[in-house]
């Protein structure tokens, strides 16, 4: 794994890191591996330093698209009453209110757990392995603003919440099933937070830099 | 003491990837994002943002979440009355989880923020660190007041028996997700340096 400690002044400076709710200055070139820094000032988390972020980062991605591979593809609920029944995949989540005319919905719904998290983890491939095999790539900046300007946007948790609040609320109506791929998206939303979770902005950000710039400078 | 500051030292911080550059630049060396040393035009953009939340959470209370068609008849239910039938069916704590993420944090975010706003325009003396905590929670529970939203999207894909029962969406539904991407977008444009910024200048 690729260390910065042995370069010079560019990356010295990188080190230094204004906390973005108070301004307040920080030295973060102390970090050890494990070690997190928080502004002195209003205490807010500024970054964690890991010798393996990226690979970390990399295989919780890998094993995430898997999941949710998985997860479109096999029936996530099931609910039965009075002899009948009705089977939900996961993208009829969102297909479903389109059929009810209710297209701006279903555009959301659809993008806040599945397109924006499968855009952010093709990203993140995009972006750990070519840091990981110190590969420069022309694509790194661009890629690396698209996942932090996504990363807020993606729903997966918030989604997995409102399936168990589903379930409390017609458990009492009809027999409810729980499919594979309800499990498979529960560990996809595990493996996503983690993946997004170990890639620290500073450190991704000061790695992409070692690897862009020129020798010359 | 006085508190150094990035400002204080002519830098500016790159939003994106946290790049320390001297303040007069325009786009971020490292990640080419623009930069500016406070977020533009901050207040009016958060006020203008709550005040269209604001208005979005009128319909997403009045009008009906959801519709449940039961052999026949149709049933609409607003949020609230979403929250009253969970107390009557006895769980409460999903009753509560409801209450809190569709009423409670949409409301109370909406307060916090135009608190904040309030107080870094008349430049009110209150404790920083106090309101920085305030935006922190505004800002961190964001996102998790979509849970109604996503339980409506849920139900209408799984409650689907033909004639016997069907769950439909309503347009509140569409008004109450506005309200919270409108939210999350005020909270993004507000920049809590701000409040920071003034202590400063009251200290000197
Ligand atoms: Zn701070």
């Amino acid at each position: 794994m690729k260390q910065t400690n042995n370069n010079d002044s560019v990356n010295k400076q990188s080190f230094l890191v204004a906390c973005p709710s108070c301004d307040l200055l920080a030295d973060t070139s102390h970090l050890k591996h494990g070690e997190t820094a928080n502004c002195a000032r209003c205490d807010h988390f500024l970054c964690q330093y890991k010798d393996d972020g990226i690979a970390r980062s990399l295989s919780y991605s890998l094993s995430a698209l898997v999941l949710l591979a998985l997860a479109c593809s096999f029936p996530f609920l099931s609910f039965k009453a009075s002899g009948l029944e009705s089977v939900m995949t996961l993208p009829q989540t969102a297909l479903r209110l389109y059929d009810y005319g209710m297209t701006e919905l279903s555009i959301l719904v659809a993008a806040f757990i599945l397109v924006i998290p499968l855009v952010i983890l093709l990203l993140l491939l995009a972006i750990c392995i070519p840091l990981y095999n110190n590969t420069p790539n022309p694509m790194l900046v661009k890629t690396g603003r698209m996942v932090f300007t996504l990363q807020h946007w993606a729903m997966a948790e918030v989604f997995l919440i409102g399936v168990i609040v589903s379930l409390v609320k017609i458990a009492s109506m009809a027999t409810v099933v729980l499919g594979i791929s309800f499990w498979a998206y529960a560990g996809f939303t595990i493996c996503f937070t983690l993946a997004l979770s170990n890639l620290d902005r500073v450190q991704c950000w000061n790695a992409i830099e070692h690897l862009t710039a020129e020798p010359s400078s | 003491m006085t508190a150094i500051t990035a400002a204080s030292k002519d830098l500016a911080s790159c939003h994106l990837c946290y790049k320390l550059a001297p303040a007069t630049e325009h786009h971020c060396p490292r990640c080419g994002s623009t930069m500016h040393l406070r977020k533009t035009a901050s207040i009016q953009r958060t006020l203008a943002l709550l005040i269209t939340a604001s208005i979005l959470y009128i319909p997403a209370n009045v009008l009906p979440i959801m519709i449940t068609d039961q052999l026949g008849s149709a049933e609409p239910s607003t949020i609230l009355g979403g929250v009253v039938l969970l107390i009557e069916l006895g769980s409460a704590p999903i009753a509560a989880i409801i209450f809190i993420a569709s009423v409670m944090v949409p409301l109370s975010k909406l307060f916090a923020l135009f608190y904040l706003c309030w107080c870094v325009e008349k430049q009110a003396k209150t404790s920083n660190q106090q309101n920085t905590a305030m935006f922190r929670m505004a800002e961190f529970v964001g996102k998790w007041s979509m849970i109604d939203v996503f339980v409506v999207a849920i139900l209408v894909a799984l409650v689907n028996l033909g004639g016997l029962m069907a769950i439909r969406p309503g347009t509140a539904a569409l008004a109450f997700a506005g309200v919270v991407i409108v939210t999350m977008v005020a909270a993004e444009s507000f920049d809590p340096r701000l409040m920071w910024d003034q202590t400063e200048e009251n200290n000197e």
